[in-house]
């Protein structure tokens, strides 16, 4: 009896222990999951400060006028972020004109339609695309790509639009090979596998018994895709978009050696032009001045707060869609 | 006169056979996924406008052998049949048989409800505006009619813009009833239609097979003997593959032939 007793009292007492064991791994357990997560605050404030910090300088010199003047003259430090600023906004731009429909109609292809037998060939070549490092981008672009697009496809769209209203001025010029347009062409290869892997994964989510009841209404793979597959997957497939659009925006190295890195805006997408991160990556060894360094941190402030806003459009887009949607 | 008179009885004869009619005729249909034989060598003959159950085991080829009826099972690669399908004394497995026709009058609801991701009045829209050319007043009417054929229409009429997936899950599945409907099909293919739902919307969806049966011929795959023996006319029990018997209802559930037929719906196994 009171053998017993005593088993249950140290049976508890074990118990016990282990309790506070467990409570004490517990605590350390919640307390490192809670600093890592405070870590990406730090550091995402910690970038934010030293940016404004850095900027301080060229901001009181020039006041608004930074953000809405196109010259940029180191020689008499004057300095205007508009032409980078455009030319970041526009190789995107065609960029995502091209990789988005183009990624997507693979991820379509791959999941609804190939033949299984090419399926994976076709899905490794796109996931080895995403593996090439940008510099590799930029020398094919500056030395194979450039001149192959100055040879064929500039000269072909001056002559056709050159009597075309409008679009005369957007493809206007000498074809110089490099500028906006053959930026925004390497940028759309290298954003593809983004949006194509992280598509084909989605679309593949679909529940095999959604298809197969749309299917069963009598719908063709076009109806069943673009009524069922994508509007089920819009969230992942903006959210995609919106990752490459990020990648668009910041990608430097290729942009560097493409765009020409001349700091004016001209109508035609042809002309050479640059970007904030290739102005950066360019100019950096030669700022000398105070003022000069402080612009270009400036200029990446700028970047931040504009991939800042292309989130939160991405946020107010999809906030659009689910109420669309009912939901 | 004498003319006439030998027509008439031909012509009545013909008409009273007209609902006993076959709707669909299967003719030693085989099934293959990859090498493993599915179905073996099935026929049998479904009426016109009555509700034909096909029961049997896990396995036992029940909607492998719904499945062919709409072509559904080629979405995927290795799946074959062979055979025929009479659809009306045309082969449905020809290859010249357009798909989207032939699932435009041979309706399917699944086990699990699954409504599109779009607005209620949109999910039953959508398959209606694929094949008719309806003026809005005219798209309005199909979808409340359907929706009132499903009876769903008051539990829905005033949040018509809602979320399909808003529903529960009973509300989904008459909501993906609603939609077989509203596109006129002929046939209608339930695979277990009520497995994943609780017994009120059982109840709710037996009834209204009840209802349609009236209009369409109605093929239902189910688990549930009970539920076979009160909504069908006629009851096919399949075992690995082969059609073991195929009868009345009632016929099956009291003196059926077969003693493999006998033990299942007394649930000696199964």
């Amino acid at each position: 009896m009171t053998d017993i007793a005593a088993g249950e009292g140290a049976q508890s007492d074990g118990r016990q222990a282990s309790l506070r064991r467990f409570a004490l791994s517990d605590a350390a357990f919640r307390n490192t999951t809670r600093a890592a997560a405070l870590l990406v605050l730090l550091s995402l404030a910690g970038v934010a400060v030293s940016l404004v910090n850095g900027s301080l300088l060229a901001f009181s010199t020039f006041g608004f006028e930074f953000l809405v003047s196109e010259s940029w003259n180191p020689v008499k430090e004057k300095f205007g972020a508009l032409a980078p600023i455009y030319g970041t906004v526009a190789t995107s731009l065609i960029a995502m004109l091209i990789a988005v429909p183009v990624g997507v109609g693979i991820a379509i292809f791959l999941t609804e339609l190939c033949p299984r037998p090419l399926r994976r060939p076709i899905g490794i070549a796109v996931e080895l695309l995403a593996g090439i490092p940008s510099i590799i981008y930029g020398i094919w672009g500056l030395f194979v790509f450039a001149p192959f697009l100055q040879r064929t496809l500039q000269p072909f769209l001056i002559s056709t639009f050159s009597h075309v209203p409008g679009l005369s001025s957007l493809f206007a010029g000498p074809p110089y090979g490099i500028g906006i347009l053959t930026a925004g062409l390497i940028l759309a290869i290298m954003v593809l596998p983004f949006i194509t892997s992280i598509c084909r994964d989605v679309f593949a989510s679909v529940p095999p018994v959604l298809k197969e009841s749309a299917y069963g209404l009598g719908l063709t793979t076009w109806e069943v895709t673009s009524r069922v597959v994508l509007p089920y997957t819009r969230v992942a497939v903006v959210g995609a978009v919106m990752l490459a659009l990020g990648r668009a925006l910041g990608e430097t190295m290729a942009v560097t050696f493409v765009i020409g890195n001349a700091h004016r805006i001209t109508a035609s997408i042809l002309a050479p032009g640059t970007t904030i991160s290739a102005a950066i990556a360019n100019e950096f060894t030669e700022a000398t001045g105070d003022l000069y360094t402080s612009s270009l941190i400036a200029l990446g402030l700028v970047l931040f707060v504009i991939t800042f806003i292309v989130l939160a459009i991405a946020r107010l887009m999809l906030a659009r869609l689910r109420t669309k949607a009912g939901r | 006169m004498t003319q006439m008179m030998t027509i008439e009885p031909a012509t009545t004869h013909a008409t009273r056979h007209a609902t006993g009619r076959p709707k669909i005729e299967v003719r030693n249909l085989d099934f293959h996924y990859g090498t493993s034989r599915a179905l073996k060598d099935i026929s049998l003959s479904l009426p016109e406008r009555s509700v034909t159950a096909f029961i049997g085991p896990s396995g036992c080829g029940k909607s492998t052998l719904l499945r062919v009826f709409n072509r559904i099972y080629e979405l995927y690669p290795g799946q074959k049949a062979s055979g025929e399908v009479l659809l009306d004394g045309v082969n449905i497995l020809d290859r010249k048989q357009d798909l989207n026709l032939l699932r435009a009058k041979i309706g399917m609801v699944f086990q699990k409800p699954t409504p599109f991701p779009m607005t209620i009045y949109e999910n039953i829209a959508f398959g209606v505006r694929l094949y008719e050319k309806l003026t809005k007043a005219e798209l309005d009417g199909r979808v409340e009619d359907a929706l009132r054929r499903a009876a769903l229409w008051d539990e829905v009429k005033d949040k018509l813009d809602a979320s399909g997936l808003s529903l529960s899950g009973g509300q989904q599945q008459r909501l993906c009833i609603a939609r077989t409907v509203a596109v006129k099909p002929e046939v209608i293919l339930l695979d277990e239609p009520a497995s994943a739902l609780d017994p009120i919307s059982t109840a709710k969806i037996e009834e209204l097979i009840e209802e349609l049966q009236a209009d369409y011929t109605i093929v239902i795959v189910t688990h549930n003997m009970q539920q076979a023996a009160r909504v069908s006319r006629q009851t096919a029990f399949m075992y690995l593959g082969e059609l073991i018997e195929f009868a009345d209802t009632e016929t099956i559930f009291t003196s059926p032939r077969e003693k493999r037929t006998q033990d299942y719906i007394t649930g000696r196994f199964g």
